[in-house]
This record gives structure tokens, C-alpha cells and sequence, in this order.
């Protein structure tokens, strides 16, 4: 039975090791994500993917351009490569002389999430798999945590978007999650049930969870794989390994590499919000 | 056992079976034994044996979302299909799958589906509909598909056969029928094994391999490791940027229809810096490559002799290399004579094997078939024709009026799932099954050369009881115009397990399910050299730059509304162009240049006139298109398609003038045009409206040396 003071002391027990061990927090797991740019065509599967397994809406036209779309994950294109441009002397400003680059841009989960402190109900919150989670029957809707969000990847059901399934489109629907209504804020939970799913068939199989398992649905359907998933506190886990190959750290707001040219780097991360996906920075051939 | 039944048992039991009654209908196992004193309750909601309530189950079985034939997995959860990911056991696309293949599930849930045979547009039953036609047709029937392969082509075949031989035609708007012919010409093998993942350099000439062209998850699963180290250089000339120029490491605007020029005078580059020798390459092509100057390739292409030595130095320096060349058949016999310079041949381009079963292989579709389908129906050659898996009346080219055709045709049957512009012209149109409701079997667009045949199944039971698969329909017709051998086929699964049996040596049920299980059957195959090689013609156009006031109209093609057949997909219309992010609308690309020249500013409404129409809308101005050009992609502009298609964007494809390529008779895909301001301006619905990173770290990039000092850390 914990006592009231016994929580006092573990709870103190974590934030000094946090303190002293940068980026340690008190989860069972911590899924995190890796994306090689320099994999990525920008074909967007992984972004319908998302709109099949997590129930999201379509909205036309008309909210889209207000900004009410509902794609958990979006896929940014960019034509300027500040250090590209530096390198290449011959860079003709008239015509495009290289390909663009893509951006696959979803929940960031955050250890330090700008989201959380701000919901006023309290809506938003850690899990022990260390995700950032939106609990929808608890969401007001004050949008707090979207205007906190340096990522932008929080989206709000402005309506009611049950027309975006007409009959019998709502049979496709996922029944492991929910379809959300009106007034709810909703973003990617790192495919949750897919989670849930996977804990349950090695339950059932009687044996432990694996590395690989579990595969979010941007992940498994990514043409050239350059999405990775996985459990960061698994020492053996193939992201844990991609994360230290690349000297990324948890709990730091400026990365000191040993090898400052390694590809490895998040994004935004002067913010100290401590974000979970690990980008690979695209490459070109001068 | 207790016969006693107290009160809260018998409570329990009435409200099962009060519940049970009302769902289930009265076939299900009654509890009438309870009277007899048995305890025995059997639930009304048990579901059937294979179904576990709350657990999905995965089924194989094949995307038919384009002609690239990927092996899917079906989720199915109380009997329905819910999700589909990538069949991880096929050569084709290990497991992925692109966007218009997760999409295939709003394909089969679409609202706006046919549900029952119509004439006239009016509901019928079946046997009306196919009274109808038995009385109307006249002459022998012809059929216009889509690519089609497997099992279905033969029974089409058949059909035809019995039916007095007409003819068929497999129409693809997006295909690759002029580099088919390049390989057919110079190697002898019109679909040899390409391997971007054992190249270093990859230089594609107008061909889309990661976006739209073949086979394209299957090239980005190549591509995915023609990336890992070393790292391959990707090289891309084109017009207008596709999805593969987004990627490329050198992007190079070439002017409409110039690319076989620049390719030659690479190849003059190659014979001329670095003693390349071009003895060995078919007649015709040394003398090619001796008049196409650097100068010359300037003159035609805009493209200046440094950069052809780029090219050639990156060639040179990442061997083995891969030239693939598609848009007319000039620019494919190009980049093949590049291949074999280069010595490409035998190490990233290697002979496909041959498919045993030969009537069971791809049936490639081309854009010749639809002008051979509207001169036949001009002349009064075709009497009843059968529509299925392409929308002429969309896809034409306007020089062609293949309304004016069709109304020509006695009776046409359209085999459809959707109401389209085709299906508007058509006497008689027959509800189709969707892919995840039917039966078949498709050799990939690439994967013929393995010999690996996908099987389709049903994922789950058909939405609308009225609509048949195509086999089945196929399988009626062919039986009805008195086939031999086929009398003892009920239905078309009959049919495909028997003839997939027979294939494999085996039809006992373990075998059978082994198959299904696998979604996958290996057909034998034979060994295929590539053959001498005979004279190649080059006729390199002259293109030059167009007349003050005209531009060149490119219709491009994008993986995700395709050629137009994917736009009823709310998934796809919403999923913003990976080039443009533009969503829900048609756009039209210039150049900032050519747009300053025009007076154009971002947004503006411009008319676009050719010789055969005018469609207006709206610009964007990027550096990823030439200047002489204006890129519209193709897909949108529907004037009948559902709900979600309907009056979205314009259609580029009705303006082209239908001018044919000399060898291949595919049309080319440019035209010349005006371009007008109409004065309005509004603006283009986009995922984001900047190009830039404003010096932020989002994307970042490094040189690709900078990655080759840290190769054991990336």
C-alpha cells in the first residue's frame, strides 16, 4: 500500500535522477520514432496510412484551407537547403538544379510537452509508455495545448465530422479507437491500439514482447522503410541502437556529439521539449 | 445434469434469446431443447466458427489499385476489411504498399457505387440486363480493359474466341510502352529485370520510377536501398518535376519532348571525354550520337554542355549505373544505348524469365489501343463493344472525340463499379465487384520475369448483393457463347481453383489453402537470354522554344489521383500533392520567369486553349518546371464520378491533340497551347504555403561527402 509519504519520496526519488541523468524518467517504456530523410520520397503512404488506421476525417476544400484538417501526420515539402546553398557554388537561383526535401511531421511526444501543463482538465498527459496522450471524454476543448504546440501537429474538431463517413463508408471505420466528436482535440498516439494489439497476441502466445512487434502504421507501410519504431528504454531495441549510433541524448537541450556530422538531430530542440523522434537529415550529392 | 431451472437462468435465457431472434433471424440454432431438459444454450450473436469477435485476422490477397499487381494482407474484423498493408512474402513489394493501395478500402466502401445492373440508367435485374443484350448485340464483341492479366485474360480470350473473334483492347493512360519497345528492340526482352538497388547512379529521362512508372512501390522499395550505403546518385531530366525529380540529387529541366536529345548527347560526352566506345551499339545509333552536338542538345533542350558533362562524370564515376527512358520511344532507345555503353546490360538490367502458362501474362495496356478502339468504331468495324477498368471518355485526348466514336458502337456494355463519363455513354452497365469482394489472379507488372502469380480473394462478403466479379461475368458470357470445356464451372472461383491446381500438380484442400494463405503461386517458368540486337531509328524531334504567347502543355501523372480513376477518394483529393501540397483542386505549374513574362502571380485563373478545348484554372508558380512549359497533372475534373470527383479541378487530358508517337502509336503527352489571364485570383488551398525553412532546422541536409567521411555511422 504507498503511503502518501512514500510517494513523496519516490516522486523526489525520480526528479533527482532526472536531474542527475539527463532525460530519465519513470516509464515502462518509451516508444520513440527515427526517420531517415534521405529515405523519405515524400509519396505520402505513410500519411494515408494514418487516415485508415486512426479513423481521421476528411474535411474538402474549404476547412482545409482554414486550417481544419485532421492528418495526424503531414508530410512538408521544402525547396531551400540553407546548407546545400552554401556548399554549391554553381547553384543556378533560375531553375531548380535539385530535387526538394521531405518532412514527415507528426506528434513530436514530447517528455517535456509544452501540451501538457496547459490543459486545464488535465486531457492530456504522460503514459508509462512515455506518449503523449489525449484522453477524448476528458477534452473541453480549450485548445490550450494547440497554441503551445511548437510542432503544430495537434488538431481540433472544429465540427462534427460524422459526414465524412457516409454509409457504408463508416464500415471501414477501426473499432480499436474512437471517432471523435465535436469539441475534441486529437492528434497521433503513435498507433496506441496497434500497441495494444501486439501486447496482447505475445500475451496470448505466452511469451515476451519483441523488438519489432509492434509497428505504427506509418512504418509498416513506408515504401523505402524509412520510418523506425521502438522502445528506447530496450537497450537492444533497433531505435535504441539508431538513437546512441547517432549520439542523439534525451534530456538535452543542445546535443555535445563526439562526431558533429553524424546525421542524427531533432527538431526544435533549443526549446528543451525534449521530443522523441529522431530525424536523419536528408543528403545530396553536390 | 440439473433439469431445475430457477428464475434468474430462465431470465437469462429469454433475453438471449429475445436479442438473438431479433439480429439473427431464424436459421440459427434454437433453444427449443431447453423443453426437453437439456441446459444447452447456444448464443443467437455466435458468430461463425472463423470469426473471433475483437480480433482482426489477416487475409492475402492482391491490390488492384493500379497495373503494378502489389500482394496485399486484409485486416478483417467481424467481417469486415478494415485496414491493408503490404503482403511481406512477395518479390513485388515486401510487405508495402503506397497510398492509392491503402485507399483501395474507400475504393470498395464507396458510397457512389453501382448496385445493380442499369439500362439507360434506369434499374434492372440481371436477367433483364442480360436479356438486353443478348437481343441488341450484333457483330462480334469487342472488349477495352485495362491491363489485365491471370486468369481473367485467359477466360477474356475465351470470350472473345467464342463470340467470333473480336478484338481486345487494353487501354493504360500511364504505361511504359515506349521503353517496352526500346528493350524489345535493343535487348529482345521488352521487360528485362531492372535493379536500382544494385546501381550507383540512376539516370531516368521522364520516367517516374518512384511516383507513377511500372511498378513504383516496388522501385522505392529498390530505391530505399540503392540510398544505403554506398549511397547512390539519382539524376533526373525532365519537363516538369515529378515525384522521382523531388528525390533526385541533380534535377534538370529539359524542354518538352528534348529529353532523347539530351541523352545522345550524353552518350556524344561519354564517346568523346572518356573514349566510351560505341562500335558495339545497334546500327543507327553511333551515327545519332555523332550529330547530336553539344551545341545541338543546346539548341533543342536548353540544356548547356556543363551539365551534360556532369551528367556523364557522375556516370562514369558510379558504375554500375541504371538509364531508364520513357515518354516516346526516341528518349527510351536513348537511355538504352546508355545502358549498353556503360555495360549496364547483364549487371543492373538482367532477362526476365518467361511465364510458362504464356496466355496467363500480362496484357499491357497502351494509349495505341484507345486510338485503334476509336478509328475502329469510326469506321463501323465494332458492333458491341465491353467496357471495364478505363474511362476513354475521361482519358482521350480531345482530337480524338471518342464520344463521336462510341456513339457509333451498336450496343456497349460498360462492367463498372462506379458511374463515370463512360459509363454516361454506355447502353447497358453492369455493377462490378470491388477488389476486396472478388476473386482473380494477376501477374505483377514487373514480377512476370519470376514467375510469381498474386491470387486475389475476397476479404469479405460483397457490400451490395447485386454486384458480380468480373470473372464471374466473364465466366457467364463465355459459357453463354458456347465455350467448350468451361460447362461445368458454376462459378469463376471453381474455375480459378481448378486451373490454379492443375498449374501447381495438386488439388487437394491443404495445397488450396497453402495458396490463399501465401496469396501468392509460383508458375513455372523458363530462362530467357537478351538477343542481338537489330538497327534502332532515331528520328530526335526538333523541338524548339514556342511562339511568343504559346507554351508547351504537359499532363503529368501522380501517384495518388493517378489517371483520374482514384479521384472519387476523399483519402487521396485530401492528401495534398507531393509536389504543389495543393488539395481538392487542379493547379497549373509555369515557371516564375515565364509567369513574370505573363504577368501571373501566384493564384491567378489562366485559360489554357489548344486546338481541341480550353480549361481554366488556377497557377503556381515554381522553378520545377521549364520554362517553354505549363504543367497540369492529370486526375482531376470529373463531370461524372460521384460525390467526390464531380466538378473538382479540370482535365488536361482534353486538350492534348492525340499526335502519336512514329514507333510505338502511343500519344505523346504534350501539346501546344495559349495561356490568358482571365484577371481572376484566388487562392490555392495548400498544406503550406512557404517553400522555405526560414533558416529553422526542419529538413536539414548534408553533402553527401560530408556522409562519406561518416559512412560507418550512417
Amino acid at each position: 500500500m504507498p503511503s502518501l509519504l512514500g510517494n513523496i519520496f519516490k516522486g523526489w526519488a525520480d526528479y533527482s535522477k532526472g536531474n542527475e541523468e539527463g532525460g530519465h524518467h519513470d516509464y515502462e517504456h518509451m516508444y520513440a520514432l527515427a526517420i531517415d530523410l534521405d529515405l523519405c520520397t515524400g509519396c505520402n503512404a505513410c500519411s494515408t496510412a494514418c487516415y485508415a488506421e486512426n479513423n481521421l476525417a476528411t474535411v474538402g476544400e474549404d476547412k482545409f484551407g482554414a486550417r481544419q484538417a485532421m492528418h495526424w501526420l503531414r508530410v512538408e515539402r521544402y525547396f531551400d537547403e540553407p546548407d546545400m546553398d552554401k556548399i554549391e557554388e554553381t547553384n543556378d537561383t533560375d531553375t531548380q538544379s535539385r530535387g526538394a526535401s521531405f518532412l514527415p511531421m507528426m506528434c513530436q511526444h514530447c517528455n517535456a510537452a509544452p501540451c501538457e501543463p496547459v490543459c486545464p482538465v488535465g486531457a492530456t498527459y504522460h503514459t508509462v509508455d512515455g506518449l503523449n496522450a489525449q484522453v477524448y471524454n476528458r477534452c473541453i476543448g480549450s485548445r490550450y495545448c494547440a497554441n503551445n504546440c511548437p510542432f503544430r501537429v495537434r488538431y481540433f474538431n472544429f465540427y462534427d465530422n460524422a459526414d465524412s463517413w457516409p454509409a457504408p463508408m463508416d464500415q471501414q471505420l477501426n473499432p480499436d479507437l474512437s471517432v471523435r466528436s465535436k469539441g475534441v482535440m486529437e492528434k497521433c498516439s503513435m498507433c496506441l491500439q496497434r500497441t495494444r494489439a501486439a501486447r496482447d497476441t505475445a500475451k496470448r502466445e505466452g511469451r515476451e514482447l519483441q523488438d519489432g512487434d509492434i509497428q505504427t502504421a506509418c512504418q509498416q507501410t513506408c515504401p523505402t522503410s524509412a520510418i523506425m519504431f521502438g522502445d528506447l528504454l530496450d537497450e537492444t531495441s533497433a531505435i535504441s541502437k539508431i538513437w546512441k549510433r547517432h549520439q542523439v541524448k534525451l534530456g538535452v537541450y543542445k546535443q555535445d556529439k563526439e562526431n558533429p556530422e553524424l546525421r542524427g538531430y531533432r527538431i526544435f530542440e533549443e526549446l528543451n521539449v525534449d521530443t522523441k523522434v529522431l530525424y536523419l537529415e536528408r543528403v545530396r550529392e553536390v | 445434469m440439473a433439469t431445475k431451472i430457477d428464475r434468474r437462468s430462465f431470465l437469462k435465457v429469454l433475453g438471449l434469446g429475445g436479442a438473438g431472434a431479433a439480429l439473427a433471424g431464424c436459421d440459427m440454432p434454437s433453444y427449443a431443447t431447453m423443453e426437453e431438459g437439456e441446459e444447452q444454450v447456444f448464443s443467437y450473436l455466435a458468430p461463425e466458427e472463423y470469426v473471433v469477435p475483437g480480433i482482426g485476422v489477416w487475409y492475402a490477397s492482391t491490390c488492384l489499385q493500379c497495373s503494378a499487381g502489389c500482394g496485399v494482407h486484409g485486416r478483417v474484423r467481424e467481417g469486415r476489411a478494415l485496414k491493408l498493408e503490404g503482403n511481406p512474402d512477395t518479390a513485388v513489394n515486401k510487405g508495402k504498399l503506397c497510398q492509392m493501395g491503402q485507399a483501395a478500402l474507400q475504393t470498395h466502401y464507396n458510397p457512389d457505387r453501382i448496385t445493380s445492373p442499369r439500362i439507360g440508367g434506369k434499374n434492372v435485374t440481371w436477367p433483364e440486363a442480360l436479356a438486353f443484350i443478348k437481343e441488341k448485340v450484333t457483330g462480334a464483341p469487342v472488349w477495352m480493359t485495362g491491363s489485365i492479366s491471370g486468369h481473367q485474360a485467359v477466360l477474356l480470350d475465351a470470350h472473345l474466341n467464342a463470340s467470333g473473334g473480336g478484338a481486345h483492347y487494353a487501354v493504360e493512360t500511364i504505361n511504359a510502352q515506349a521503353w517496352q519497345a526500346a528493350c524489345a528492340d535493343t535487348l529482345g526482352d521488352a521487360q528485362p529485370n531492372l535493379h536500382i538497388d544494385k546501381a550507383l547512379c540512376v539516370l531516368s529521362f521522364g520516367a517516374d520510377v518512384l511516383g507513377t512508372w511500372v511498378s513504383p512501390v516496388k522501385f522505392m522499395a529498390d530505391y530505399g536501398k540503392f540510398r544505403a550505403a554506398p549511397r547512390g546518385v539519382l539524376t533526373v531530366v525532365e519537363p516538369a518535376m515529378t515525384l522521382s525529380g523531388a528525390n533526385a540529387d541533380h534535377w534538370v529541366a529539359a524542354r518538352p519532348g528534348s529529353e532523347a536529345a539530351v541523352a545522345l548527347g550524353v552518350a556524344q560526352v561519354l564517346a568523346s571525354e572518356y573514349s566510351v566506345s560505341t562500335s558495339a551499339l545497334p546500327s543507327g545509333a553511333a551515327d545519332a550520337i555523332v550529330a547530336m552536338t553539344p551545341e545541338r542538345v543546346n539548341a533543342l533542350s536548353g540544356v548547356d554542355a556543363k551539365t551534360l558533362s556532369k551528367i556523364a562524370e557522375t556516370l562514369m564515376s558510379n558504375s554500375p549505373s541504371l538509364v531508364i527512358g520513357d515518354g516516346s520511344y526516341e528518349t527510351a532507345a536513348a537511355a538504352m544505348i546508355l545502358n549498353l555503353m556503360l555495360g549496364n546490360v547483364g549487371a543492373t538490367i538482367t532477362p526476365s524469365a518467361e511465364l510458362v502458362p504464356a496466355d496467363l501474362g500480362v496484357r499491357s495496356g497502351s494509349t495505341k489501343a484507345l486510338a485503334d478502339f476509336a478509328a475502329d468504331a469510326q469506321a463501323g468495324r465494332i458492333g458491341t463493344a465491353f467496357i471495364t477498368g478505363t474511362n476513354p471518355a475521361f482519358t482521350a485526348p480531345g482530337g480524338l472525340k471518342i464520344e463521336d466514336a462510341l456513339s457509333k458502337i451498336g450496343l456497349k456494355v460498360a462492367v463498372a463499379m462506379f458511374e463515370d463519363e463512360t459509363t454516361q455513354l454506355c447502353d447497358v452497365v453492369l455493377p462490378l465487384a470491388s477488389s476486396l469482394e472478388d476473386w482473380g489472379s494477376h501477374v505483377p507488372a514487373t514480377g512476370a520475369g519470376r514467375g510469381e502469380i498474386h491470387v486475389q480473394q475476397p476479404l469479405m462478403e460483397k457490400l451490395h448483393p447485386e454486384v458480380l466479379g468480373l470473372g464471374d461475368i466473364l465466366l457467364g458470357l463465355t459459357q453463354d457463347a458456347g465455350a467448350d470445356g468451361l460447362e461445368d464451372f458454376e462459378d469463376y472461383y471453381g474455375y480459378l481453383r481448378t486451373a490454379i491446381s492443375a498449374m501447381i500438380g495438386a488439388d487437394f484442400e491443404p495445397e488450396w489453402q497453402a495458396v490463399l494463405q501465401a496469396g501468392k503461386v509460383q508458375a513455372p517458368t523458363a530462362d530467357r537470354s537478351f538477343t542481338a540486337n537489330g538497327a534502332l531509328n532515331f528520328n530526335v524531334p526538333e523541338t524548339k522554344a514556342p511562339p511568343a504567347g504559346r507554351l508547351s502543355l504537359i499532363t503529368t501523372a501522380r501517384q495518388g489521383l493517378f489517371d483520374g480513376r482514384h479521384a472519387n477518394l476523399p483519402w487521396l483529393q485530401e492528401a495534398p500533392d507531393q509536389i504543389s501540397k495543393a488539395v481538392w483542386d487542379s493547379w497549373a505549374e509555369i515557371h516564375p520567369t515565364t509567369a513574370a513574362g505573363l504577368g501571373l502571380k501566384d493564384g491567378d485563373y489562366v485559360t489554357i486553349t489548344s486546338d481541341s478545348g480550353a480549361i481554366t484554372t488556377r497557377v503556381f508558380l515554381y522553378k520545377g518546371v521549364h520554362p517553354d512549359a505549363i504543367a497540369v497533372p492529370m486526375g482531376r475534373g470529373h463531370t461524372h464520378y460521384g460525390r467526390y470527383a464531380t466538378g473538382i479541378g479540370v482535365n488536361p487530358l482534353n486538350l492534348l491533340d492525340g499526335t502519336a508517337d512514329g514507333r510505338t502509336g502511343e500519344f505523346l503527352n504534350t501539346t501546344s497551347v495559349r495561356v490568358q489571364a482571365t484577371g481572376d485570383n484566388r487562392h490555392l488551398v495548400r498544406l503550406m504555403d512557404v517553400d522555405q525553412q526560414y533558416g529553422r532546422k526542419l529538413a536539414a541536409t548534408i553533402s553527401a561527402d560530408q556522409l562519406r567521411r561518416n559512412q560507418g555511422g550512417a
